[in-house]
């Protein structure tokens, strides 16, 4: 089975009932992308399927394969001279200090990022509606919402408070 | 500023060992590396100081003995005034070490975990404070229990800025000392010509006369700190570091993906572990055989030990060992099937065993003669729930053990793990990774000595990592709480008596010998915020500790969120018995005493905050709440109500917190934030129960949390009184919030909810007339 995951192509000998996530991490170390409830509901495990931010904990492999699968450790460019360009949105959540305990952040940080590449310049309500399907238990939510606003470019109203 | 990291790590032996002579002994074990030799000798002033043999390496490890620990226990957890000299088993040993390195950097090693509320950070601008260095040039390291730093307390409790620092800064000031002496000997000048300037000193005048730190270690002979009292500590004024907003360390690995966690643990040829779960709360296993799991793939080993409960299977991927442990052949004797009105039942505040917390005056009988209010208050099950389940990786060989795992207690780990395998605790070591939340939740230590016992009988390493079921059935819970308030008001407005019966079962004695009842009576994690603060002549507060067949225990505040519900509303019945404005009216009901101005400075911070007196946007109402114990808290909730869904929404939290002198801000109110979304879902959402035998949960269909559609916005500030020293951050603003909702929803009904949560069914009732 073939799966191409942040641009590089993996061989691999796995059932193909085999959820994406387990695959990430168990077999490719990619550890980044968070197991929360394996049932589609808490949004850790978010990572992107040609774009689109999909729970990587429901996904069959069969499901993937052939296409391009992006994870927390693939969204910052890095170029030639292996400089690393953070995401805006991985930029925004550092600029706001977001994280706490960070489990849900690359979770958070792929829907954001996914959601944002659809709609640049969403209205507050817009990103509220998009990243309530992302649990956060330390209660970061006042800030991710001010940093994916920034992200988009749009300043949240208040300050980081 | 760096953190090391420690990911996919082969397994090795421990560092050398500090034991009870100061002496340095080599690991034992045919295959141990050479050992970090290092001799150490304990100063006048209780400081420990090393010095390592191979390459110069200066080390000072503050003594955290008893008497610091208890003066911060003493004035962190007012309740624990029964606290005696064997409160809990106290570190003798430095929990947290400076170090030279050879390139001059200065490592500090800490025993505290970082499981979000941001310490490493924040005791790192203590000790780079003191050592009066870039912040470039420290270096943080997470200490595991091979690392001489015995911390028997864990992380948790909101203690561990504050047990820190005042030893962190002596043991920072010290080293500085040390070096600097050193430096004045060696470039032969006065020390106070000397300044630090990159990774060592130099002559202020004459930068090029300078000496780096490693180069001064190595050459310190004269091993006499001074006196404690000569230590040069920097004033309040001079901080640099201290009360800076300094960007969390731990932030960029966890925005990349890198941030390792207890979940994330891998080493070469480790395999996959499962355990068979009790159907039941009673259920004790009768048999177990692998059954239909003995033809699936992936299996390398069944591991069944009846006896002692355990039946487990080990894989070679995740999945297989899940899905063998389904199809293993269990038979379990249930037990009891409880249903949650016998519980209920169980929680009732009253019979024998009441222990009395705070008595003055006579509210008995005041109380009987007045015309008396009196309100009960009962809050539900609630899970911890951090997104992270337990997880943990043991790599279990002869004569050496070695775990890593999402711990907020490594060294309570180490001593279950060893009793669990029955070998001596010194082969035991413990690495703490980073937690994906705790919340108290991670003083459980299921998945570690799942994962040793798997390990040793498959002869490999072997991850633990518990599914969301497992997580929500197989912990502790917050306990149900039921508060009956009697109290009564005089013709002036003022209460004359109040009385609080409280009913819980364990928090803190849960994790304590059975000697703890007799030592302090109440258990001081559910009684906590029980208390009546206010001023009132005739008051008194009993605490029944009731036993249930449900393990509860830590979550995050203990028992604070709930009493202070109870309380905090109880107070507000009684300014409405009053006529009064209830935020006025608790600044009418404040002591003459320094905690009495405290509260009123962080009353009046929240209510200019809130802007309470003005009208509120159309269609909300406000309601206010205090909680004061070190850490004084006050909220204001403005919500809003749809009599139609009974849906109510809680738009806005503005909060005043005096948690003492700030190290950081920033960090400080991120903590004010998470308490606050805690609360909302404690109030608004979570809640467990018993039905037949079981707690009614699965996974997060049944337990759903806040998510940002239901988040309000916080606003908050930290109000300087004048203390010196830090409090506690982590759990304390979670204390008001329920009883500012539940004051608020009042404020807009008219009617009052007393029972947690306030979901839209108990909303719908209330605005009905009915008892809630």
């Amino acid at each position: 089975m073939e799966l191409n995951v942040n641009g590089t192509s993996y061989t691999l000998d796995v059932p193909a009932e085999e959820r994406l996530l387990w695959t990430l991490r168990d077999r490719l170390g990619l550890t980044g992308t968070k197991f929360g409830c394996g049932i589609g509901i808490c949004g850790a495990c978010t990572v992107h399927i040609n774009g689109a931010a999909v729970r990587s904990c429901l996904m069959p492999l069969a499901a993937v394969v052939g296409a391009e699968i992006l994870t927390i450790e693939g969204l910052a460019e890095t170029d030639g001279s292996g400089t690393i360009t953070l995401h805006p949105v991985q930029q925004a959540f550092i600029d706001h200090q977001v994280p706490q305990c960070g489990w849900c952040m690359s979770g958070q940080i792929m829907q954001a990022a996914s959601f944002l590449a659809q709609n640049p310049q969403p209205s507050e309500e817009e990103t509220v509606r998009a990243m309530s399907g992302n649990y956060c238990r330390c209660g970061c939510y006042v800030r991710i919402r001010q940093a994916v606003q920034e992200a988009a470019g749009m300043a949240g109203e208040e300050e980081a408070t | 500023m760096t953190q090391e990291r420690d990911h996919t790590e082969q397994a090795g032996p421990p560092a050398g060992a500090l034991n009870e002579s100061d002496e340095v002994r080599g690991a034992e074990g045919a295959d141990a590396a050479p050992a970090k030799k290092r001799r150490w000798r304990l100063s006048r002033r209780g400081f420990l100081i090393g010095l390592g043999a191979a390459g110069a390496s200066l080390a000072v490890g503050a003594y955290f003995g008893r008497p610091v620990l208890h003066e911060i226990m003493a004035e962190n957890l007012a309740e624990a005034e029964h606290a005696g000299s064997s409160f809990m088993q106290l570190p003798a040993d430095p929990p947290l070490w400076l170090e030279v390195l050879e390139d001059s950097r200065i490592r500090l090693s800490l025993t505290k975990v970082e499981m979000g509320q941001g310490v490493h950070t924040s005791i790192a601008q203590i000790a780079a404070e003191e050592l009066g260095i870039n912040w470039g040039d420290l270096v943080v390291e997470q200490a595991d229990t091979s690392s001489n730093l015995v911390d028997s307390f864990g992380t948790g409790g909101s203690f561990s800025v504050a047990s820190s620092y005042g030893p962190l800064r002596r043991a920072a000031a010290g080293m500085r000392s040390l070096l600097k002496r050193e430096a004045a000997a060696v470039l032969e000048q006065p020390e106070v010509s000397l300044r630090v300037e990159g990774r060592g000193f130099a002559v202020a005048d004459s930068p090029e006369k300078r000496a780096d730190f490693h180069s001064l270690a190595a050459a310190i002979t004269d091993w006499g700190l001074p006196e404690e009292e000569q230590l040069q500590l920097k004033q309040a004024d001079e901080f640099a570091v201290i009360g800076q907003s300094v960007a969390r360390i731990d932030i960029p690995d966890k925005v990349t993906g890198q941030a390792v966690y207890g979940y994330d643990m891998r080493v070469p040829n480790m395999l996959y572990g499962a355990v068979a779960r009790p159907p039941t709360l009673e259920a004790k296993l009768l048999s177990a055989s692998p059954g239909e799991a003995a033809e699936m793939e992936g299996i390398v080993k069944f591991v069944i030990d009846v006896e002692s409960g355990f039946a487990g299977v080990v894989a070679n991927s995740r999945s297989a060992a899940w899905s063998a442990v389904k199809a293993m052949e269990t038979e379990w004797d249930e037990g009891h099937l409880w249903q949650q009105e016998e519980i209920d039942a169980l929680i009732e505040p009253e019979g024998e065993g009441g222990i009395t917390i705070q008595s003055e005056g006579n509210a008995t009988g005041v109380l009987g003669k007045e015309t008396t209010i009196t309100a009960t208050f009962r809050s539900p099950f609630a899970v911890q729930a951090p997104l992270e389940a337990p997880a943990a990786l043991a790599d279990v060989q002869e004569g050496q053990v070695n775990v890593w795992v999402s711990t907020q207690s490594h060294e309570r780990a180490k001593g279950l793990i060893a009793e669990a395998l029955g070998v001596d605790a010194d082969t035991v070591r413990v690495v703490p990774t980073y937690l994906g939340g705790g919340f108290g939740s991670k003083l459980d230590t299921g998945a570690a000595i799942e994962a040793a016992r798997l390990s040793s009988a498959a002869g490999a390493p072997v991850h633990v990592g518990w599914d969301r079921t497992e997580a929500m059935l197989h912990g502790y819970l917050r306990p149900p709480t039921k508060s009956i308030l009697h109290g009564a008001v005089d013709g002036a407005g003022r209460i004359i008596a109040m009385e609080h019966r409280q009913g819980s079962s364990d928090v803190a004695f849960s994790f304590m010998p059975d000697f703890m009842e007799l030592v302090m009576g109440a258990d001081f994690g559910a009684t906590i915020g029980a208390r009546i603060n206010y001023d009132v002549p005739n008051r008194t507060v009993t605490a029944w500790r009731k036993t249930l067949p449900v393990w509860t225990g830590w979550w995050r505040g203990l028992g604070l969120f709930a009493n202070t519900f109870a309380v905090e509303s109880f107070v507000d019945e009684l300014a409405v018995a009053a006529g009064a404005d209830p935020l006025q009216f608790r600044l009418d009901h404040l002591p003459d005493s320094a905690a009495g101005e405290r509260m009123r400075t962080v009353l009046e911070a929240v209510a200019t905050l809130s802007g309470w007196g003005t009208a509120p946007p159309a269609g909300r109402a406000r309601g206010v709440a205090c909680f004061a114990s070190n850490t004084v808290v006050a909220q204001v909730a403005e919500v809003s109500v749809d009599a139609a869904s009974g849906e109510i929404r809680v738009h806005d939290v503005a909060c005043a917190v005096d948690c003492g002198l700030v190290v950081n801000p920033d960090g400080a109110k991120a903590q004010i934030e998470g308490n606050v979304m805690w609360g909302v879902g404690s109030t608004l959402i979570e809640q467990a129960y018993v039905k037949d035998g079981r707690l009614e949960l699965n996974n997060f269909e049944s337990y759903p949390l806040l998510t940002m559609r239901e988040a309000p916005d916080v606003r908050s500030v930290l109000v300087d009184t004048g203390i010196k020293t830090p409090y506690g951050m982590g759990e304390p603003p979670i204390g008001p919030v329920g009883a500012a909702v539940a004051n608020a929803f009042t404020a807009a009904t008219g009617r009052r909810i007393r029972t947690l949560p306030m979901t839209p069914e108990r909303v719908l009732e209330a605005l009905a007339g009915g008892e809630t």
